[in-house]
This record gives C-alpha cells, structure tokens and sequence, in this order.
C-alpha cells in the first residue's frame, strides 16, 4: 500500500517535529514492513502559473494553437499549445525554456513552422496525476509567475508498505491509521476529523439487509444538488500519488475516504436507485461488472439489489447501470460492512480482486460506516456549499459491535517482556494507540477500541504484542536459558536417517538425492505404469503420491543417464502407502546393460554390509514373486532380518529400462525404514580368541548348471570342528573360490590335520556330485 | 689379536662400501660373521685359552663380532634406502566422492547446534490432517492460508503439510511440558516453480515450553544459532509479524551477510534478510497440545532450511536442489 506524508501530516498536531524520511525505519521496527520509500516532486523545476493572453489557431495544424502566455515577465511569450482546452484567461502550469522535465531539458523550438518558447502542462506531463485531456486548469486566484510547487502538494515523501505485513491490521489499511502509529511512535497527538453532522430530520432511506451474517451494517445518505463534479487538484495530485486513478469528483471523495479511513465506499446515482436490498444471489445467475466483464454468480455470492435488479457484488465491485455519470447531480452514498470470509471467497471465486475487496477481507470495523458518510459529506460540500442533504442519515446496524475489555495481569506482562514496564509507560503506549486503561494494583484493564478489536485484539497476549512493539523490539537483549540438566525425550529416526545417508555416500561413492512426493505422471505413461494412489487435488499432472519411491526415482535415473552411463544414487524419503505415511531407504544401481550381475552382486553386498555395521544384523535372501509390471520377475528378492522382510531388491524391465536410456540396467533397493528404526541393534559380544594361530584353507569348486544357493547347502553339512568360517572369496566364470578359516582352541594345527581336513572336504564335495580343483 | 680384530674390521669396511647389491653384502655378511669366519675361529680357539686370556679376549672378540654385525646390517639399510623407486609414485588420480544433499547437510550442523543446547530433534508426516496442519494451529476454516491455492489438499480429506509447525502439537502431546524440541522436515505449497520458488522445500521447527520463558530466549537460540552455522557474528533483529500459532508473533532478520548490512542487492538495501518467523506460543496451540497456558509459556520458530541452504552455499537457483543431478551435486560432498 502507497502512503502519502502530506496527508499522515495533516492528521497529526506539530507534524514538523517528525523525521518524515527516517521514520520509517522505525515504522518497519515497530509496526509493519517499508518496502521503498520514494521522495516526490523533483521530477520537475521552473514550472509556473501562466496566463494564457492571446489564443490563435495554429495555420498549419488543425488542433494548436499559438498562445501568449503572461508568466510574471514583462511580456507575455509564444507557446504552442496542442491541447483542446487552451483559452483566453485560463490559469495553467507553464514550463520556461530552461525549465526540466524528468531530466530533460526545455528548449525553444519551432513547431510546425512556429516557434514554442516552454510549454503548458498536463497533469500527466508533470507526472502529478493521469489527467491528460488537457493542459492543467489552476483556479483563478492563482497569481500569474509563482512556482506551481507553492499551490500544489508536488513535494511529497511516499511510502510503499508490504500488504502482507497488513494482512491482520485492518485498521491500517488508511492514512488515517497509519498516523496513528506514527503519533504512538513519536509520541505525537492524532488531530479528530473534520465531519459534518447529519440533521435526523427528513425521511430514512430503504434498506434492508437479508442476511446479517454476511452484511454487519449499511450506512445510506441521499445527497443533492452537487453542480460541481471536477475535483480539486491537490486531491488529484494525492490520489495519483497513492495510486489511485482520477475520476471525477464524487469517484474520487468515494476513493479518498478509501486511501484515508480504509472504508470503501460507493456512490450510485440516485436517480435509478429505488430501494436497496443486501442478499445473495441465485445460483447461476450473471452480472456485469463496471469493469464491463459477466460475471457468473452463485448462491453464497452476496450482492446488492435494486428494486429486484442486482446492483453491486457486495464488497468487491460495482455494476455499469448505477455509475456517476457527468449529469448526476444526486447521489446515494454507500458506506457498508460485510463479512470478511464471505467477501474473501467470492473474490476469489471471481478472480476479481479490488482495492474494497482487498480491505473487506480483512474484517474492516464495523463502527467506521456513519464516520466515513459524515466525512464524505463534509468534504464534497467544500465545493459544493450549495449541496442538499436529501435523507436522513439511515443506518442498518443489526447487531452493534460493542467495545470489550481484556485483563492483562502485570505479572503475566513482566514475564512476557523479560523485565517490569512502570503504570505510565504501559498506558501512555496504549492510550496512544487508542485503548483505554485503568490502572490496579495487580492488573489493567484495558479497552479495546472497535478497529482493533474485529481481527487482531482478542486475548491479553494480543495486547502484550502491542506494548512490546512500541516499547521497542531492539531493546530485547538475547537471554540463555537457565540450566536444566534433564534428560531430553530420546528421537533416533533424524539421526538414523543421517548415519545410514553418511554410510552410503562415504563408503559406496553413492549421492545423495531428493525427489517429489508425487509421481512424474508423463514419465509413468512414457513406462506405461499405471498407478492408483492418493491424489492431489486440483492438480492436472503429476498428482498421484508415490508408493513405490524407487520407481518415483526413475525420473531422476532418466535425467542423469545424459551424462552418465553409471551412477549410484539414494533417498530416504516419504510415501503413501494404504493411506499412511511411511519412510523408504530407496538405492539406485545402474550400469551398462552387460555389467547388470555386477551392480546386482553389489545391491546385495550393500544392503548386508547396512545391516552388519549399523544393526550387527544378518541379512538372508528369498526369492520374490513379482507383481508389479515394471519390475524383472525372476531377479527379486527380498530382503529378510530374523525372517521378517524388511525390503526388496529388483530390477527394472529391459522394456522400461530402455525408455530411460538404451543398453543400461536399473536396479533398485527399497528398504523400509520404519522398520529400520525399530530394529534394535543386537548386542556386540567380546569373543574370547584362541591363543594358537588360524589358518586358511582356499578351494576352487565347479558348479555345471548349478547356483551358489545349491553349493552353499553342500558346503553347510560338511562338518569339522576346525571350521571357524568359511566364506565366497570370488566367482570366475563356474568357477568358485571358497576360504575356510581353520583353528583349534587346544593346539596350533599342523600339517596333518589340514591334510585329512582337505582329504574329508574334497570327499564331501565329490560325494554331493561337484567338482574340485584339487 | 688387537691389531688381528682392527685389521679384520678395516677390511670389512672397505668390502661394505665396494658392495652395491645386497646379495654380495650377504656374502660379506657370512665370510666375516657366518660360521666359517675368522671371528668364528677366533671364539672356538678361546677354549684352548688360559682362565686370563679367556676373560680378556671373550669379551674383545665377542663385542668385535657385535660390531661387524652391526657394521652390515647399517650398510644393507643404506643400500635400502638408496635403492631405485620401481613404480611411478607421480601418478595422482582424481577422487571419486560420494555426496549428501545439501540440505542433509546443513540440517545436520543445525540439529547438532540445536542438540547442544539441549533440543530434542523429532520428525513428523509429510501427509497430515487438516487438524495438525490447521486446526490445532489456531489456523480457522476461514484463513487465507487454508485456500486452496497454498495448499495440496489430496483426495482422501488430508493435506501435504504446508509447514512443519504440525510438530509443535504432535510433540506437545507425546511428551508434555517442558518440552525443548527441532523438527526439520519436508512441507509443501502450492507454488509455480521458478528460480526462487518450489512447492516442495525444507524448513525447521523449534519449540520450547517452559515455566517462565521469554522472547529472549528465542533471541538467544536464533542469534547463537546462526552464528554457529556461518561462522561469523550475527546481528538479529525482531518485528512484528503475524502468525496465528504465536502471540507475540516477531520476523526475525539477520544481519545481511553479504554487504556486512551497508546494504546491497540481496537485503534489498536494508541491510537485513529476513529469516525467521518466531514468536511466543498462542494459548490456543498450547492448549491444543494439553498445556495449560497459565501455568506454562513457550517459544517457537520455523526457517526454511532450503533457504539456509542457498544462503550457505550461494545456490541460485532452488530448482536444482529437486533435479538430482549428480553434476551439480557432487560437489556437495559430504560435511
């Protein structure tokens, strides 16, 4: 929001004591975030009221004219002027040779053949306001040659505050607000508005409110008799400094009171309004906004009716057939309060935000209505003394919004604040900001005034936050917490999480990635994968969770097969699985299509290596029928820990493999973590070591047409007494190398022990129908 | 037999310093202190010798044939030491690394910081009712952040959790008061994506419950917090903010890193970045937890850890951190 100093001054008794450039970096400290702050009217110099003399048309054109202008000097001096409001005897802004315009400098020169000393100015060219229908019209008491900067409020500081740092202060959504931050800030006094009373004495306007959940008060005033509709330049001036767009006079003051007091107001000519009717619409009926767009309404869309006709969307925009037009004379001033939430949705619904909507939705005070009409009045009969008050003024206020009053105990404040403010500090920061206060012994009890009371100020804690701030948040001092020796509660998954992640990246080379929580639907497609899980509302693409995070990784796999040929990669990280949350370990292995036994000797080594290490857990494998479609079905296992799986190994599909990159394999390891974490790790016991030496024994075996899983039930019912382990050292084409760790707790072994061990192994291996080298 | 020894010892030496390769130095070492040497001789003649003689040439003779030894076995180290080098020791080969994401990273050094001042680090569902999410936030039906266009609410009535503030209740309610918790954790808004903007990103929540606790406390966490984590003196500074979980809500800023606060591009000229949103627990989010509002306060704060992350490492654009592209990982490694 555009704040502009001028008018913050004009609210606030000896303003000139306030560092109006610096303020608001207090302002940003105290009460809501600056954004820029810009300094006005330098954008032009050597600009003075001119007269214009003489006015003839231009011989070679058919819209200049060649003016003599009176600007103090002596003589008067030849502009050309293209503009259709030139006249003898107007008042106007008259630039010298010399004179500058955003920089750039004004010259004599010919236009079209005659010469044009400086220049008459729009509002637009001084970049004061839009207007750019004509030259600037100055009143006639304006004297001829005096800087236009000594009429008009050019000079200004203004100020952007973020609205977001407004969204929960209603009350700031106008000047009229903003200086009263100021003035509790700097310890200034507010000054009251000028207003003008309304006599009770004619007939009351018809309103009537249907639903007094969605409209809380409707304030009407019939005004007429308005002859003057041109608004006055310093308002213009303002009102293009805050952003605003001039419109014409009865417009403007509606917008005015808007940028002053935050309570927007509407004003329809009173010629077509017959009664007015506060309600919802029906479902499925259209409106036309101002703004010329057909709107599609609804039932919870409040509007406001006319004789049966629709003639405004409540709070958010009006409609073409009630606008001021340049004959209206009359006017039936608006000045309501609406339900915030309604106000936000039906914006929303709309895509139509405005300026009243904007300020609607943040629950403006419903006791500002009468204030705003009484001001508006005052303000229009400044130039139209001769306006006539047609109405009573009719206030529709169902259910008055009562001020309350909130304890705040003086111990709750002290610990709140980390120290004890004295009686007079406190009432003077909340007296300034409008509560009211009284002093007892252990507590205060405090006012809370309507403006602060819709949104905002509900709870003592709200009113602790106000003396806090304007006590000045830089005066906190960081404090440690006093010492506490008690054992936090104990959380292992983050940290768990961490040694496995740290595991994978130092020892395996593995990095370390995050994904989305929802699948890559065009990739799903690509891989012809269907899948049915939670979706994400209102979403058109990549909108249904994950439940297998391996493959959600596969969009990251396909991306890094463009540089890489082999890579390994994990995650730990969240899916949705029967409607719950559940944390997966996921590892991707992947190489080129003919080193696939490699990756998938490793998948198994790593996953055994994780347990080992973290968990002193022995993994086994099992055999996994597939299901899914996307998964090679002969090459799953699953990964059990004391016969309970916890995981799975696969490998993906050559068909989708190839869609990812051509002659690569995938595989992927999906391990649930949640188990993980409740897997206690199972004690390390000290094991007494033999004192006589061990030795190793390595034998090649021969398997035709058998796996490693057959070998190792030959090798599991060969039995010594000297075997302490045996291990698969390495497998060269069917050739497979087996280390025994021979020992004896008695003697060091000699020769012929390891002969008749060898003799008995070579036997057994025989004897089971495989083949040795002996 | 003095004169014998010293000559034999000239000799020795002068055979050692000849020899260049071990072998010959082996043979040297078994002509002058093997078996069938003079030394050897001369100890077995010692026998034949008188109790004197004995006693005055066993010990000569046997130091002399320490000393030979000792004499080879310095010159086969020698020889050792100057030998030629067989394999190329210039060869460097570059390191292949494995790498954390960043934001594992920086989450880590924060929850160690944390951990140290005694907070326990819990972790809550990405998938959460719109009671944790909303409700028990003190987040009414009515509140702009509840509108469709900031949160992922999914077809089975829950939402993608927009913050990780759900901690805050989920904590209140496992353990109680006092409470001292962190919880980093992946949340999720509705947001286009551009250099600046993910809808799916990390923060991290910290609360503490108490009897007695103040807003400077908070500051106390927050200031040394991050002075911790970039090793430099951070200014924080307080304002108001809005949240409805917290009353007094405070923005925290820190002091802008990269101008030292004179103020440059990235603080937009003020000199400060905004970092934190914290403030006193609302009575309404401590009573939701079970806490009673009179008896305990509390502080609480949320930061993106993505944010930190970028900060930290200077990433400018915040997609990459979602690609999982090894080429920009890599270089993350591992601390």
């Amino acid at each position: 929001m555009l704040i502009s100093c001028n008018k913050l001054k004009s609210h606030i008794k000896n303003p000139e004591d306030i560092d109006w450039l610096n303020i608001w970096d207090t302002f940003t400290l105290r009460t809501a975030e600056v954004e820029k702050v810009t300094i006005m009217g330098d954008k032009f110099d050597n600009v003075v009221v001119g007269e214009i003399k003489e006015c003839v048309a231009h011989p070679n054109s058919d819209h200049m004219h060649i003016l003599q202008v009176d600007y103090g000097a002596n003589e008067p001096i030849q502009v050309v002027c293209g503009a259709n409001n030139v006249r003898v005897g107007l008042k106007t802004a008259y630039i010298k040779v010399g004179g500058h315009i955003d920089g750039e400098e004004i010259k004599a020169r010919p236009l079209r053949g005659v010469l044009s000393n400086g220049m008459c100015c729009s509002g637009r060219e001084l970049g004061i306001s839009d207007d750019h229908d004509g030259i600037i019209e100055a009143p006639d008491d304006w004297v001829v040659g005096r800087d236009l900067k000594d009429y008009l409020p050019v000079r200004d500081i203004v100020v952007e505050i973020d609205n977001k740092s407004l969204t929960n202060r209603p009350d700031l959504w106008g000047h009229y607000g903003i200086a009263r931050e100021i003035c509790a800030i700097t310890d200034h006094e507010l000054l009251p508005l000028d207003i003008l009373e309304i006599p009770n004495d004619k007939e009351d306007l018809d309103i009537v409110i249907k639903d007094d959940n969605l409209c809380y008060r409707y304030t009407g005033l019939k005004i007429e008799n308005i002859k003057n509709n041109k608004t006055p330049l310093d308002m213009q001036i303002f009102l293009f400094y805050v952003g605003m767009r001039s419109i014409s006079l009865l417009v403007d003051l509606t917008n005015y009171l808007m940028m002053e007091l935050g309570q927007p107001m509407h004003a329809f000519d009173a010629r077509v309004v017959k009664n007015i009717e506060v309600g919802t619409a029906s479902d499925g009926d259209t409106y036309t906004t101002l703004d010329g767009e057909t709107r599609k309404l609804s039932s919870d869309t409040l509007m406001i009716k006319n004789g049966d006709k629709y003639f405004g969307i409540a709070g958010v925009m009006g409609g073409l057939d009630s606008e001021i037009l340049n004959d209206t004379t009359s006017v039936f001033l608006e000045s309501a309060c609406f339900n915030a939430a309604s106000i936000r949705r039906t914006a929303t619904k709309l895509g139509l935000r405005t300026e009243a909507s904007a300020r609607y939705e943040k629950s403006l005070d419903p006791n500002m209505t009468d204030l705003a009409i009484k001001r508006l009045a005052y303000l229009l009969k400044e130039s139209n003394p001769d306006m006539i008050i047609a109405s009573n003024l009719t206030d529709v206020y169902p259910k008055r919004l009562e001020e309350e009053n909130i304890i705040l105990d003086k111990n709750t404040l002290s610990i709140y604040m980390g120290r004890t403010l004295e009686d007079e500090e406190v009432v003077r920061i909340l007296e300034k900001l409008g509560f009211k206060v009284e002093v007892e012994s252990t507590y205060y009890n405090i006012t809370v005034p309507t403006f602060r009371a819709t949104k905002d100020i509900k709870i003592k804690e709200d009113i602790i936050e106000e003396i806090a701030r304007i006590y000045g948040l830089e005066n906190f001092t960081p404090k440690p917490l006093k010492l506490d020796l008690t054992v936090t509660e104990h959380e292992t998954t983050y940290n768990e999480e961490y040694e496995v992640k740290y595991l994978l990246a130092s020892k395996y080379n593995m990095h370390e990635v995050h994904s989305y929580i929802w699948y890559d639907t065009d990739l799903l497609k690509e891989l012809n994968i269907e899948k049915n899980n939670i979706k994400v509302l209102g979403k058109e693409a990549n909108n249904i969770l994950r439940d297998d995070l391996s493959l959600s990784l596969m969009t990251i796999v396909k991306e890094n097969f463009k540089n890489y040929s082999n890579f390994k990669i994990f995650e730990i990280g969240t899916i949705i699985e029967n409607n719950e949350n559940k944390r997966v370990l996921s590892i991707i292995l992947t190489d080129t299509e003919k080193n696939m036994e490699n990756i998938y000797n490793d998948a198994k080594t790593i996953v055994k290596y994780l347990f080992k290490v973290l968990k002193n857990k022995e993994v086994t494998y099992t055999n996994n029928v597939n299901e899914s479609s996307y998964h090679n079905d002969k090459l799953g296992k699953i990964i059990n820990i004391d016969n309970t799986k916890i995981g799975e190994i696969n490998v993906l599909t050559k068909a989708c493999t190839n869609k990812l990159s051509k002659k690569k394999s995938v595989v992927m390891i999906d391990i649930d973590f949640d188990k993980y974490v409740k897997l206690s790790k199972t004690q390390v016991l000290s094991k007494e070591i033999s004192k006589y030496p061990e030795v190793e024994l390595d034998y090649t075996i021969i398997l035709e047409d058998k796996k490693y899983e057959d070998l190792e039930k030959v090798l599991k019912t060969f039995l010594s007494k000297l075997i302490r382990s045996y291990r698969l050292v390495d497998v060269y084409e069917n050739k497979y190398l087996i280390r025994y760790t021979l020992g004896s707790d008695f003697k060091t072994l000699e020769q012929k022990d390891l002969q008749t061990f060898k003799e008995r192994f070579i036997r057994h291996i025989k004897e089971n129908g495989l083949n040795i080298i002996e | 037999m003095e004169e014998k020894l010293s000559k034999l010892k000239e000799e020795l030496q002068k055979k050692l310093e000849e020899a260049t390769k071990e072998a010959d130095i082996l043979n040297i070492k078994s002509e002058y202190v093997g078996k069938k040497s003079e030394i050897s001789s001369l100890l077995s003649s010692l026998k034949d010798m008188s109790i004197e003689d004995k006693k005055k040439y066993g010990t000569m003779i046997n130091n002399t044939k320490k000393e030979f030894e000792e004499l080879v076995t310095r010159r086969l180290e020698t020889l050792e030491n100057s030998g030629e080098i067989t394999f190329d020791d210039t060869l460097d080969y570059e390191v292949e690394n494995g790498s954390l994401h960043p934001v594992t990273i920086i989450g880590k050094e924060i929850t160690d910081i944390l951990k140290r001042m005694g907070f326990t680090v819990v972790t809550g569902p990405e998938m959460e009712s719109e009671y944790y999410n909303f409700e028990a936030l003190n987040v009414p039906k009515d509140h702009p952040a509840r509108d469709m266009q900031d949160t992922y609410f999914l077809d089975n009535g829950m939402v993608l959790r927009t913050q990780t503030s759900d901690n805050q209740i989920h904590a209140m309610e496992n353990f109680g008061a006092p409470l001292r918790i962190c919880a980093p954790g992946r949340v999720f808004r509705n947001e286009d994506l551009d250099a600046n903007h993910e809808n799916t990103f990390f923060q991290i929540e910290g609360m503490v419950i108490d009897k007695g606790v103040t807003i400077e406390n908070l500051l106390y966490v927050m200031q040394n917090l991050l002075k911790e984590v970039f090793h430099e003196e951070v200014k924080v500074r307080l304002r108001p903010g809005f949240f409805p979980f917290t009353e007094p809500s405070y923005e925290m800023d820190m002091s802008c890193l990269i101008c030292g606060g004179k103020g440059c591009p990235t603080c937009k000229n003020s000199g400060w970045i905004e970092m934190v949103g914290s403030g006193m627990v609302h009575p309404s989010v401590l009573r939701a937890g079970g806490i009673d509002p009179e008896e305990y306060t509390g502080f609480a704060f949320g930061f993106g850890l993505t944010r930190l992350a970028m900060m930290k490492y200077k990433i400018n654009d915040i997609r990459v951190l979602n690609s999982g592209n090894i080429r920009y990982l890599k270089e993350f490694d591992l601390k």
